[in-house]
């Protein structure tokens, strides 16, 4: 061959597919050649080259290997779109499956496997079945992997064909090569599978071990990984195991390294020596600071999955605190993670080298790294109390250099040192005091001001301090201003003076009359009916001791540190997150093309994004700071419905004389009641403990509503909540957060939720299995139905053209109806309403004899929309609902939701 | 399993786009792009490399400022992905000689049939240059090696990256040299990394050795090879904790922390007469992977000084003093040392006679820049600059002005004291004798003297 390839690129005249075609079909093999590599130059620069397929198939015919391979490359590339031409290929698929060059056998099965057609695939299954136990082990190693393909297209197929059992046959072959394809494919067999097909038996333990030691690199991660599954009957079995696998810590791939590791540390939890733990820590050490010599890529994976490890052995690490240290020219995100690490190792034994490493990064140029290396210093004197004075002593040098950010970071610091050890360094308020006026950050601006009111009475001139704040009251943010009602209350019970007399009076004037903010004004309210009431109950409760707070550098709760131990080496132990958080695997068929061409016109592009950002929030590390507990039922930031005011009895009026007509609340937030929750777990059932659950959508967030009621007569705490497989894969997005519930008292809470998490195959239905535990009762488990119209979402409006352009386009296959003889609509009106707020939008209405006839629209996830026509006679009952989706399937439980909305 | 693998420029243009599995959406090239130039997360400002946006994990690697992505669906183990992705950088590197935007857009079909032998249904198969050989049929295009040497000579090692895929090595392992016959010859690397961190008087705080033998082998035949290393040699420091010298110092012996081997290694011999045995695969790869922390001489010793003169003034004071061997010549020193933010102008005065050596204060990021062309070992070199201020200094000026990083190469000398004693081909005849290239280097990594 001659040339450049890069001259491909550069035909971009008007005739060039006539032109092409012509080449293609030219009678030298090496124009044809340099045809079909121009056609893949410009598949690859994203032409549409679909037109050629029937010329570039008949290329196909040929015993030159690298113009057989780029066709082949055209066809998987387009054979989706031209189904029916793709049947051309399928006799000489089938002819270069029994060609004696195993080159072209192997290419062939492998083309296959990946040209997702349907008609294709049957034609697969006897090439398939020959290869698998072809002579030559390249043929079959790629026939391993097309079962797996072709379990991805039809799993069916796979099981009636028998093609699991040839795969497990593989295992025992005698080129490692296939026994670690083998092991792959069926790994995810499995895992996309709820029946047991790959089970991990002593047998097979012992044959894939040998296998270990003669597979390539990679053969070996496939291994190792597999591996990993498997429970060792007893220590003995576990130390047998370890001991096969610790040569691999010597390996120049990490990921052989850190997939070892994983099985290492995972039978360790079966050892009971302490020796052969210790030795084995021992072993681990080295090859895990070797990680930290490779690519910055690679070093970050490795940190992240370190900072798991020395949660739960600590010892394995403990020695090795300076390989943590910071390069100069280590990436930012390495840096961070390094940082972490160093926190969770330091001890009173090495806390003074850390100390000088961290002040040093302090007076670094990377502001983000600077203020974390600040807030390290905070969570080190947090953790260790020995050595609390010396990091106090160094915050202290680092405000003198007087650098803004550093000065505001080790505010925020020195308040967490103070709630962790009260009454012990206020000595060092005064140094804090003189930075006042530079603050321009809320949360340091918060942190002082917590300071200042919780140390009011120490310092001379509080008030003065604290007035300086208020002037700027109505402008700070919320948690400011939050702070600064604190404060000042605080303050004017440990001295009440005249001038923090007028000082309350503004504050809580500005909190309840001039602020919307419902947080601020209810707590405003408190204080205020407190202090008029029992000025000595006030000081019981505002003054009253703290908790006080612990290390957060092991934040990780041991449930969650166990199943993400149980996880290292894989995606989970980056993002410290379960599996299910962030998988959101589907299967291939729910991308048919019938559906993106659809969406191409109902903006379907989008949504998908848009539903998924929920998932993909979360995808970043988690936030390292304490304080990050989203909808706790205490904290719901959602509107809440009015009830009338009860007239308030005067029991503020005699507060300091303030004018009586200021203090009538106007409108008191109530605690979120609307409708009773229904009732999935009745008392009985539950043996005292009641629970009542609904699914609701607010500002397009789905959360499940849930409301406990504690009959039984013990306290219960630990509530955790699972659901099982369903057809919109609704998960939850975070632990439960029920706070432990006293005999006789019920607690409700808003639980975020996700959707296409854990999605069931099969027809939708509206079924979703709920389990509940807590710490003193058995599992609960109860059944839920899921309906529709959480999931209506607020993009669903369609105008009137677009929506009678996409009913026209739709086929009248997919126009469902139904009737719901039983429903009356008596207030247009009102029904209308109550279906925009659910995110069904009303189009047009139109008179036909005498019924009326109403047209809506509404889109659920994936951008799937609903076109509705309701037809009904005001006043009479009887509405016919005929709709039109995209998605027939997802008919009757529209029908569902549409039946309880109207029935409201 | 990865789903899809792409490689795309500095630009964000699609370079090469290989879909394994159809189960991610096609967008996802501009998807990635966008967040990584826009990355702005958790406080960083550049982004990690992994990380997942709407259900898609995407993995990345920076190789000669190309971006080699790899996308999936599934928890898969993300050291596999990353390794795959230098992996395969490194392969295409082995068959076009160069790896640039220009050679991957020459040979994109070689390309195209190379991943396809290296990944099938995402599963890695095979990523050696050696096992490929059997399965490729296209020729590579060799872009004119001539172009390279724009890159300089610090671009021969590629910058952040430890294992450098780039060595002085810039032919094709299957192309023919222009003349016909391929050359037979066998090069060594013996590549080391260091980082040391002096403190503000100058003790050495960490100090540390990644060392890497990388091998490039053009030999016919795959002849077995025999390395042999120094025979005091050992590996492990027994038990004694980091960075405790007293074990080992004086002693003069080589001890590695840890090191791991290629899988071609065959180590029989290595406990007695401390060699390595390997028939070397086709391609460039890393015999062995070393990490040293026992105390070794560093070989430059920084002083840096920055005192007040004055209202508004100040001077600062840069002694490097090069403790190598004077046969030895350091190459493209460059140090660096960060400023106070209220810095205004610098104004510098080198010794009398200086050659070859630049000076330069950054104003947008407050940074002293002096770059040397060389060095020769023994020899003291000073800078002296005087900074003006726009206001006046509060605090303390050293805290705000530092720490001083260098950055430099050293061709034939190696810190560690680790030695290829000999390079034994298993003959073939009496005549057969390829050329034989033992290199050593050093390369500053994290070298950092605090002020």
């Amino acid at each position: 061959m001659s040339g450049h390839d890069s001259k491909y690129f550069s035909t971009t005249k008007k005739g060039e597919i006539p032109e092409l075609k012509e080449e293609l079909n030219s009678q030298y093999k090496d124009k044809r050649k340099d045809a079909v590599k121009k056609v893949i130059a410009a598949m690859t620069v994203g032409k549409d080259v679909s037109s050629l397929f029937t010329d570039v198939v008949n290329c196909m015919q040929t015993e030159n290997l690298e113009l057989k391979k780029l066709v082949y490359l055209y066809l998987i590339n387009y054979a989706k779109s031209q189904p029916d031409l793709a049947i051309l290929a399928v006799n000489t698929f089938v002819k270069d499956s029994q060609d004696p060059n195993p080159l072209i056998r192997a290419l062939a099965v492998r083309t296959m496997g990946c040209i997702r057609v349907d008609k294709i695939t049957e034609y697969l299954c006897d090439p398939l079945q020959r290869c698998l136990k072809d002579d030559d082990p390249y043929v079959r190693k790629t026939a391993a992997i097309c079962v797996a393909k072709l379990y991805d297209i039809n799993a069916e197929l796979v099981e009636d064909r028998g093609f699991l059992e040839s795969l497990k046959d593989l295992i025992s072959d005698n080129n490692p090569m296939v026994v670690a394809n083998a092991v792959a494919a069926l790994a995810e067999i499995q895992e996309n599978s709820n029946r047991p097909i790959f089970e991990m038996t002593s047998h097979t333990l012992s044959k894939l071990l040998t296998a270990l030691n003669e597979c390539t690199e990679w053969g070996q991660v496939f291994i190792l990984d597999a591996l990993s599954r498997y429970k060792a009957a007893d220590a003995r079995e576990a130390e047998n195991i370890v001991e096969r696998v610790t040569p691999r810590l010597q390996h120049a791939n990490c990921a052989v390294v850190l997939s070892a590791v994983k099985m290492i540390l995972q039978q360790m939890e079966l050892i009971t020596s302490t020796d052969v733990v210790r030795n084995l820590c021992k072993k681990m050490a080295p090859p895990l600071v070797t990680l930290l010599s490779a690519e910055p890529e690679i070093q970050y994976v490795a940190l992240r999955n370190i900072n798991l490890i020395v949660q739960r052995r600590p010892t394995i690490l403990a020695h090795e605190i300076k390989v943590f240290f910071c390069k100069y020219n280590d990436p930012i995100y390495v840096k961070m993670e390094k940082l972490e690490i160093m926190i969770k190792l330091a001890s009173d034994r090495n806390i003074d080298q850390v100390l000088l490493e961290f002040k040093e990064y302090a007076t670094e140029v990377d502001v983000d790294f600077v203020r974390k290396a600040v807030r390290a210093i905070g969570r080190c004197a947090i953790k260790l109390e020995r050595a609390a004075e010396r990091c106090i002593t160094v915050l202290l040098e680092l405000i003198k250099i007087k650098v803004n950010y550093v000065v505001q970071e080790a505010i925020i610091v020195i308040k967490d040192i103070f709630r962790r050890y009260p009454n012990t360094y206020e000595s060092i308020i005064a140094t804090l005091c003189e930075s006042l006026d530079t603050l321009d950050e809320p949360e340091a601006k918060a942190s002082m001001i917590w300071i200042i009111g919780e140390y009011a009475e120490r310092i001379d001139n509080a008030d003065e301090l604290l007035e300086s704040f208020l002037e700027s009251f109505p402008e700070e943010p919320a948690h400011v201003q939050l702070q600064l009602l604190t404060a000042t209350v605080k303050l004017f019970l440990k001295k009440p003076t005249e001038g923090p007399q007028q000082m309350i009076q503004v504050v809580l004037n500005n909190a309840t009359v001039e602020t919307d903010n419902p947080d601020l004004r209810d707590r405003a309210y408190i204080y205020w009916r407190l202090l008029s009431t029992d000025p000595e109950a006030a000081k019981d409760v505002v003054l009253a001791e703290k908790p006080v707070i612990s290390d957060d550098s092991n934040l990780l709760d041991s449930s969650l540190l166990d199943e993400l131990l149980a996880n290292i080496a894989t995606l989970s132990s980056v993002y410290h997150k379960p599996p299910e958080a962030f998988v959101t695997r589907v299967k291939t068929s729910a991308l048919r093309p019938e559906d993106e061409d659809y969406g191409s016109e109902t903006g379907n592009s989008e949504s998908p994004a848009h539903l998924a950002d929920s998932a993909a929030a979360g995808a970043s590390p988690p936030p390292t700071s304490s304080g990050s507990v989203p909808y706790a039922a205490a904290r719901q930031p959602a509107p809440a419905p009015v009830s009338p005011a009860a007239p308030v009895p005067d029991l503020l009026g005699d507060l300091i004389g303030l004018d009586n007509s200021a203090i009538v609340p106007v409108d008191q937030p109530a605690a979120p009641t609307g409708p009773p929750l229904p009732i999935l777990l009745p008392a009985s059932t539950g043996q005292g403990l009641q629970i009542s659950a609904q699914l609701t959508s607010r500002d397009g967030q789905i959360f499940y509503s849930l409301l406990f009621e504690n009959n039984t007569q013990v306290p219960l705490d630990g509530f955790m909540i699972q659901f099982n497989k369903n057809t919109f894969g609704l998960a939850a997005a975070g632990p439960l957060q029920v706070p432990q519930i006293q005999p006789g008292t019920s607690a409700g809470t808003l639980l975020p939720m996700v959707t296409f998490q854990n999605m069931s195959q099969g027809p939708p239905t509206s079924l979703l299995q709920v389990a509940v535990k807590n710490n003193q009762q058995p599992v609960w488990y109860f059944n839920d139905k899921i309906s529709l119209h959480v999931f209506f979402s607020e993009d669903g409006r369609m105008e009137r053209a677009n929506f009678l352009e996409t009913w026209r386009s739709l086929p009248d296959s997919n126009e469902i109806t139904k009737d719901f003889p039983g429903i009356v609509v008596n207030n247009v009106e009102a029904t209308l309403d109550r279906l925009a707020a659910t995110n069904m939008f009303f189009i047009a209405k139109r008179k036909h004899a005498n019924q009326d006839v109403f047209y809506f629209s509404a889109k659920i996830p994936r951008g799937i929309p609903f076109l509705i026509e309701l037809t009904t006679v005001v006043n009479t009952p009887g509405v016919k609902c005929a709709i039109k989706t995209p998605s027939p399937e997802s008919a009757p439980l529209f029908f569902e939701a549409v039946e309880t909305l109207l029935k409201d | 399993m990865i789903s899809q693998f792409f490689v795309l420029s500095q630009r964000g243009d699609n370079i090469v786009f290989r879909d394994y599995r159809g189960e991610v959406p096609k967008g996802s090239a501009e998807i990635f792009f966008r967040k990584v130039k826009f990355w702005k997360e958790d406080g960083q400002e550049e982004a990690p490399p992994v990380f997942n946006v709407d259900g898609v994990n995407y993995f990345h690697v920076k190789v000669v400022g190309l971006l080699f992505v790899a996308t999936t669906r599934a928890n898969v183990s993300p050291s596999i992905v990353l390794e795959l992705l230098q992996r395969i950088a490194r392969v295409i590197k082995d068959y076009v000689g160069v790896l640039n935007e220009d050679s991957i857009r020459k040979n994109f079909v070689l390309v195209y049939e190379l991943l396809d032998e290296a990944i099938d249904f995402g599963f890695v198969q095979t990523t050696s240059t050696e096992l490929l050989k059997s399965y490729i049929f296209n020729e590579p295009i060799v872009i004119d090696a001539a172009r390279l040497s724009s890159l300089g000579s610090t671009g021969l090692f590629m910058q952040g990256t430890k294992r450098m895929p780039g060595t002085a090595v810039t032919k094709s392992v299957v192309a023919n040299e222009p003349g016909g016959r391929k050359r037979e010859e066998i090069f060594v690397d013996i590549i080391e990394k260091i980082s040391v961190t002096f403190s503000s008087s100058g003790y050495i705080l960490t100090s540390e050795i990644d060392g890497t033998i990388q091998m490039k082998s053009y030999l016919t035949g795959n002849p077995e090879i025999r390395l042999a290393l120094n025979e005091d040699l050992s590996i492990g420091r027994g038990g004694t904790s980091a960075y405790d010298y007293r074990s080992s110092f004086g002693s003069g012996a080589v001890i590695l922390d840890d090191c791991n081997f290629h899988e071609s290694v065959r180590l029989d011999n290595f406990e007695v007469d401390k060699t390595l045995t390997l028939v070397p695969p086709d391609g460039e790869f890393p015999v062995m992977n070393y990490r040293m922390t026992q105390e070794f001489k560093p070989p430059f010793r920084i002083n840096a000084l920055i005192e007040e003169a004055g209202m508004l003034k100040a001077e600062v004071i840069l002694k490097l003093y090069a403790e190598f061997p004077s046969n030895i010549t350091a190459n493209t020193i460059s140090v660096q040392m960060p400023l106070p933010k209220y810095t205004m102008r610098a104004s510098f005065e080198l010794e009398p006679g200086a050659i070859g050596q630049t000076t330069d204060f950054k104003e947008a990021n407050k940074r002293l820049e002096w770059g040397l062309k060389k060095i020769v070992g023994g020899s003291e070199l000073t800078l002296r600059a005087r900074l003006t201020f726009s206001q006046e200094f509060h605090g303390n000026i050293t805290k705000e002005s530092g720490p001083v990083s260098m950055t430099f190469t050293i061709p034939m000398y190696n810190s560690s004291k680790l030695q290829v004693k000999y390079l034994q081909i298993a003959k073939k005849s009496g005549t057969y004798n390829p050329y034989r290239w033992v290199r050593y280097v050093t390369l500053a990594n994290s070298y950092v003297a605090r002020i």
